[in-house]
């Protein structure tokens, strides 16, 4: 309790330090009283007083929102090893809370300015692992980590959501609603006490609770910024399996992705990959590649032509096909839920499993 | 001693009778207009003086009081100076009174007596043929424009001498023959749409919309042709209907392009991003007419829409939906018409280039705004869009798919055959049809309603989206010739839907 109360207090001086890569990291792993030396300034005295001063009882409390401390036998024992929050604060359910925690656990974490692909795919994995029984853990930012949450969701309500603020008002405006469905149907947690508003570096603190919470940490689409790879490092340092989905070798959004493969990380191209990695076990070598056997000859070209990056209608009737006919297939695969229109008058291929339409 | 004459006054694009009533006493020397006028007709007094006494008359040094009934009427512009000017005459003897009840005088004077045509001559006409008032009387330079009112007799006075001859029973002056030095309002052929390479479905889409009236939203990032797209659709369009083009020429009259000829083309009206509200739906002052009005039977284009002010963007929906424009303020209300189509181009994001590989760089919430601005009622009222993005390399070298006339050719007979079939439920276009008509003269065959169902399931269509959709469908299917609305046509009309998000990440 006093460690949440002191974060919160000390918000502004964390928030200068974590541009610094792994400089927050090592902040948030000191003790209390070397943390408050170290960033109180010239609030030390008065900082250090309150502090052996604090009561429990000071710190906001919101309706239905469970707190668990460390020594609590439901904190998620990935947590435990990493020992960093002392405390927790859930919204949803605890015994949900407990039931998502001991089950596997997957991270999907991403970049927040993602292409319809990264959305998709992001989506799609966090579907099958969460009909297949796998907790999806992420941030509460957008991109990746919001794509995957809905996808969670969607595939039976298996995600944690980690904020950077108060469980309570710890989103901003645009996430508010997403929050809301996260609570109802999953857990949302955070490290912060309530009525504490998003800050900058609690976004970045909330990635190692993310990663620690997880057994695999996928990154689905990552730019080379240390601030897109941070969830993957802080994985690797706690030694947890990270993987990372492959994209177009052209597409930035996908570089960081491509590092990570390249320095070891384990491919991943489907929900079945995850679970493999979960179990660590090898999958057999050969896949059916076509999943679209039943369409007729028109409509797999195009679906094909979409899947090479063939991908608007204007470049689907560049060679001078019929704009009639092109339109005509779009729509047929777009009403047979295997493609869908995303940014630009783009189309994206997705699987044809049956969804739910949120919003 | 009482003379009276006729004519009319602009309110808006209406007419009003004036009667000009001009009493001649003995008194002290005074000249003194009664009846809401305002200061151009104010003015009138010192032209009518100096026209009477150039053309040769005696302005009488008495006291005179001219009325312009009925009294609470404002009367605007110098379109009275011709009335007031041959009752002065008449009241003091120096012109024939009894045909004064016969005629009806528009026009202005000049110092030296010669008459100027005035705007709103042919709504004037029409008006004098209506009232059954008699002949009309106008200067030179309006004269061809009201001669396009059937059945009524113009005279032309090109002097005030020549009106007091007309009003004596004599002969009118002759109708200038269409001199060469007149300007011609219509600009040659426009840009033609050969001119585009590649942007097949853009082409498409924008000969759908010409063809069916459907309003078209062309969204890309900067340096696709969205403009140069808008700008063609000029080239296809079929001409007007003459009761079109009296309609059109007689708004534009009122507008004040004086002695046009007959509007042969469709309004084209593109106004900046900065316009106002009332610039938009007009009624700013009781006589000001908004870019819809002007837009009637014509082409409304916006170019850039997000930056244009949320309320001129909601200002839009009433006439979109009702081919009208209701104007209500406090002091006058009047309602006028706004039949057009709604031509738009944006840019997908704010940067503008969202989806063009990485290039946009424009955060989560800066889409999110613009998303907000576009969405909702408006993009509601869209039927169709059309999303370009950069392909140079295809650009070059594609080959033009259509030209304008062949567009033209296909739109004109899509049109027939709409007007054929809408014929009895008194539209002409099938972006006019409403949920009754859809339902009584669309018969869809079972894969069709296959396709509705699963759009709708799929969480595509919305009610309302699914009866723009199968408007577009019908006219797709008018393009080709076809009585039915087959699978092909609703598959085109599905895929060039407006209501899919527009730009920006999606949610899920």
């Amino acid at each position: 309790m006093r460690r949440s109360w002191l974060l919160a207090q000390l918000g502004g001086p964390l928030d200068c330090n974590c541009r610094a890569d792994g400089r927050l990291i090592d902040l948030l792993a000191l003790g209390d009283d070397e943390l408050t030396k170290a960033l109180a300034g010239r609030r030390l005295s008065e900082l250090r007083g309150q502090l052996a001063d604090f009561e429990p009882g000071e710190l906001a409390r919101g309706n239905g929102i469970a707190e668990i401390c460390r020594h609590d036998r439901r904190y998620p024992r990935g947590l435990r090893a990493l020992g960093v929050p002392p405390m927790l604060f859930a919204a949803g359910e605890l015994r949900r809370l407990v039931r998502l925690t001991t089950a596997p656990v997957v991270a999907i974490v991403g970049t927040g300015r993602a292409t319809d692909y990264g959305l998709e795919i992001a989506g799609d994995l966090a579907r099958g692992l969460a009909a297949s029984g796998v907790t999806v853990a992420g941030e509460l930012a957008d991109g990746i980590a919001r794509a995957a949450l809905i996808g969670a969701l969607e595939g039976g309500g298996g995600a944690v959501s980690v904020l950077g603020g108060g469980v309570d008002v710890g989103a901003p405006a645009r996430s508010r609603s997403l929050l809301a469905e996260v609570k109802r149907g999953g857990v949302a947690v955070s490290e912060l006490p309530c009525e504490t508003p998003p800050r900058r570096w609690a976004a970045a603190a909330a990635k190692r609770i993310v990663a620690a919470l997880a057994a695999v940490t996928v990154v689905v689409e990552a730019d080379d910024s240390s601030r897109e790879l941070a969830g993957a490092r802080i994985a690797q340092a706690l030694g947890r399996t990270v993987a990372a989905v492959p994209g177009r070798v052209s597409s930035r959004a996908s570089c960081g992705s491509h590092a990570l493969l390249r320095a070891g990380a384990r491919l991943v191209t489907g929900p079945a990959d995850v679970l493999d990695l979960l179990c660590d076990a090898e999958r057999p070598a050969h896949e059916s590649r076509d999943r679209h056997a039943g369409l007729d000859a028109r409509l797999r070209a195009v679906l094909e032509s979409v899947g090479a990056g063939i991908d608007t209608p204007q470049k689907l009737t560049a060679n001078g096909e019929d704009a009639g006919e092109v339109l005509h297939a779009l729509s047929e695969l777009e009403l047979r839920g295997l493609l869908a229109r995303g940014d630009g008058g783009r189309y994206v291929a997705r699987s044809a499993v049956g969804r739910l339409v949120v919003r | 001693m009482l003379a009276r004459a006729h004519t009319f006054t602009i309110e808006g694009l209406h007419t009003r009778h004036v009667t000009v009533e001009v009493d001649v006493r003995a008194g002290l020397p005074a000249f003194t207009i009664v009846g809401l006028a305002d200061a151009a007709v104010r003015e009138a007094r010192e032209r009518v003086r100096a026209a009477i006494l150039n053309s040769g008359y005696e302005f009488p040094a008495r006291r005179i009081v001219a009325s312009l009934a009925p009294a609470d009427v404002p009367k605007v512009g110098a379109a009275l100076d011709l009335a007031l000017a041959c009752a002065l005459l008449a009241a003091s003897g120096q012109c024939p009174r009894e045909r004064l009840d016969a005629h009806v005088l528009f026009g202005e004077l000049a110092l030296d007596g010669e008459v100027r045509a005035c705007r709103g001559t042919l709504a004037v006409a029409q008006a004098t043929r209506q009232a059954g008032l008699g002949r009309l009387v106008l200067g030179p330079s309006g004269a061809r424009e009201a001669t396009l009112v059937d059945g009524l007799d113009v005279a032309v006075a090109e002097r005030l001498s020549s009106a007091v001859r007309v009003l004596g029973g004599g002969d009118a002056d002759p109708l200038l023959a269409r001199s060469s030095d007149v300007v011609r309002r219509s600009a040659g052929p426009g840009p033609d749409l050969s001119d585009v390479r590649g942007q097949h479905h853009a082409v498409r889409a924008l000969v759908i919309a010409a063809a069916g009236g459907h309003n078209l939203l062309l969204s890309g990032p900067p340096g696709t042709g969205k403009t140069m797209l808008a700008q063609r659709i000029g080239s296809i369009l079929p001409p007007l209907t003459r009761a079109q083009a009296v309609e059109v020429t007689r708004i534009r009259g009122i507008c004040g392009s004086i002695g046009g000829e007959l509007v042969s083309e469709r309004p084209w009206r593109a106004p900046h991003h900065s316009m106002t509200t009332a610039g938009l739906i007009g009624g700013a002052q009781r006589d000001s007419i908004g870019e819809v009005v002007l837009a009637h039977h014509g082409v409304l284009f916006l170019d850039e829409l997000s930056e244009f002010a949320r309320p001129v963007l909601e200002a839009l929906r009433q006439p979109l939906e009702d081919g009208r424009v209701a104007i209500v303020r406090a002091r006058h209300s009047t309602i006028y018409p706004a039949r057009f189509m709604l031509l738009a181009a944006t840019n997908p994001c704010p940067c503008g280039y969202a989806g063009v590989g990485e290039r946009c760089r424009c955060s989560e919430a800066e889409l999110a705004r613009h998303r907000r601005r576009l969405s909702g009622p408006l993009l509601d009222r869209i039927d169709l869009l059309a999303q370009l993005d950069h392909d140079a390399a295809s650009h070059a070298s594609a080959p033009a798919q259509i030209d304008s006339a062949r567009a033209r050719d296909l739109v004109t007979a899509a049109r027939e055959r709409q007007t054929a079939r809408l014929r009895e439920d008194g539209v002409t276009l099938n972006a006019h049809m409403d949920a009754s008509m859809l339902r009584r003269l669309l018969a869809l065959d079972e894969r069709c309603e296959g396709m509705l169902r699963s759009a709708h399931e799929r969480g595509l269509l919305s009610a309302r989206g699914r009866h723009r959709v199968l408007r577009v469908a019908r006219t797709i299917a008018d393009l080709n010739e076809s009585e039915r609305i087959r699978a092909r046509d609703l598959g085109s009309a599905i895929a060039l839907r407006g209501d899919a998000g527009l730009s920006g990440k999606r949610a899920a």
